[in-house]
């Protein structure tokens, strides 16, 4: 499982057409590429990103540490396509989010920090429900594909209490199911372990082993490493809009 | 995506919207309260004050439990910008964005449970009216007001979606809504007749859709005169759903890639 970050080894991008066809199909693609990826907030202001180019290979997990407002949400912000960049791209299998944005959705999961993005008044099981239905989870799979995650999760004795009346750490494991919930094969997560106790943590380890194990890959993203307790195959600083190796 | 998986996708948000409205349990009684003292107060008013043009004071309550019913129905349309607003604080909105269902198709999900809601409100206002304060409908001609009623949707929708739009880019909720129902309660007819308007604003009357909307439904419910012919009035509805609808939607999709582009669209 080999990472580096690239300048542009990962060939050409696929085309719309190219989407089509199985995933591993497209030979020159790989999960994840950010490719020369540039951003800036103002013109006053420095460049957050700069070229910055990073790809994630099949069943590899990564890390990025890095000091707070350095850039690191942005990054997984980009690579969710969420907001895009001044210049550069990102790409999965080599589909960007604008040639074909349902099918990149569909590919990539993103776990953003804090503890937004849930409805306060539904229970867990209508936020995954709610969740398995936008995500396009298939039909025949969609009561088993919830009944897992609230089993995966630990969430069967919370399943009918509302989000406003959990803790913070229930509430990020919520999240984090949701994050898992439609079988994504790139995660993209950013400081995932906020709130979570031991046992959250080692849930997440689960989930992550689990995407991992089939073929998928996961890109962590936190300000240092030092808590975590699971090994990454790759790790980088990101440091003046730029990846460094650790 | 499959049209199954996109139906599913629309009656989720819908259960959701649902499933929160319920959630707070006095809101129903409180909305159906608020129908029912809006028709007690103008049940006296009809009865304290000889509006011109209207043969008895039945006739003028009648012309009025219609605006009542569609005033609902207007602001059901207006309440995406509000509803966007919501999602954007919560962070819920960065979800819909990120899912393969996509935001455009989101917000228009998110406009059926307010839609379907009014719609329900304005059937129980016409009961209460029917029930307690006597009103005649002209039952022959009440199942038309059905599509009619959808075609009053569809022509408004599309303000809704342009303020949605301005919600993405200035983050404000009601920014303009509210003065927008007003002059539209207004120049719509919704409490009196246009015909006491100044020429100028009879003129604005005419040219947008709800007066005429307001005048086909209540010729259809209440068997009111008819400012002009049906025709004309469904064609105003159709041109205006025609036209705003796919402009409203084109507009939508802009003001996303923009602040997307601009990384604006996680602000809020």
């Amino acid at each position: 499982m080999n990472l580096s970050p690239l300048s542009t080894s990962a060939g050409d991008p696929s085309g719309p057409a190219q989407s089509q066809q199985p995933l591993h199909a497209v030979a020159s693609a790989a999960p994840l590429v950010l490719r020369s990826i540039t951003k800036r907030w103002r013109k006053d202001l420095p460049l957050i990103l700069d070229e910055l180019d990073l790809t994630l290979e099949e069943g590899t997990s990564t890390w990025i540490g890095g000091r707070n407002g350095i850039g690191k949400t942005t990054m997984l912000r980009i690579a969710a396509g969420l907001i895009e960049a001044d210049q550069g791209r990102a790409e999965v299998w080599g589909i960007t989010p604008t040639e074909n944005r349902a099918r990149y959705q569909r590919l990539v999961s993103f776990l953003p920090a804090g503890d937004r993005g849930l409805y306060a008044r539904l229970t867990v099981r209508r936020q995954l429900e709610f969740w398995g239905r936008i995500a396009m989870v298939p039909r025949g799979e969609f009561a088993e594909t919830i009944d897992r995650t609230l089993d995966d999760f630990d969430l069967r004795e919370l399943e009918h209490r509302r989000v406003d009346r959990m803790s913070m750490g229930q509430r990020q494991r919520v999240r984090v199911a949701m994050t898992f919930l439609p079988k994504p094969e790139v995660v993209l997560l950013d400081e995932p372990l906020t709130s979570l106790d031991t046992e959250g943590g080692e849930i997440l380890q689960r989930a992550v082993a689990e995407l991992l194990a089939r073929d998928g890959c996961v890109l962590w993203c936190s300000p240092s490493g030092e808590h975590l307790d699971m090994t990454f195959d790759h790790s980088w600083m990101l440091e003046q809009g730029k990846l460094v190796p650790v | 995506m499959s049209a199954d998986h996109q139906l599913k996708a629309f009656l989720a948000v819908m259960r959701r919207d649902l499933h929160v409205y319920l959630s707070y349990r006095t809101r129903l009684v409180s909305q159906l309260l608020t129908s029912l003292f809006s028709l007690t107060l103008f049940y006296y008013v009809s009865r304290l004050v000889h509006v011109s043009g209207f043969t008895s004071h039945n006739s003028y309550f009648g012309f009025v439990v219609v605006g009542i019913s569609l005033i609902g129905v207007l602001y059901s349309c207006f309440s995406i910008p509000e509803l966007m607003r919501q999602e954007l604080v919560a962070g819920t909105f960065d979800r819909l964005l990120l899912s393969p269902f996509g935001a455009i198709r989101s917000i228009i999900a998110m406009s059926l449970f307010p839609m379907v809601f009014s719609f329900t409100i304005a059937v129980f206002t016409l009961t209460l009216g029917i029930v307690v304060f006597g009103l005649h409908l002209h039952w022959s001609t009440v199942p038309l007001s059905v599509p009619v009623m959808i075609m009053v949707l569809l022509a408004f929708l599309p303000f809704g979606l342009l303020f949605a739009a301005l919600t993405v880019l200035v983050k404000q909720g009601s920014v303009g809504t509210n003065w927008v129902i007003a002059l539209l309660s207004i120049v719509g007819g919704l409490y009196f007749p246009v015909t006491l308007l100044p020429g100028w604003l009879q003129t604005l009357a005419k040219l947008q859709p709800f007066t005429a909307a307001t005048d086909l439904l209540r010729h259809l419910l209440v068997n009111s005169s008819l400012g002009e012919s049906p025709q004309t009035a469904l064609w105003k509805l159709i041109g205006f759903s025609a036209v705003l609808l796919p402009l409203s939607l084109f507009l939508l999709g802009r003001s996303i890639r923009f602040a997307q582009k601009r990384g604006t669209i996680i602000e809020y």
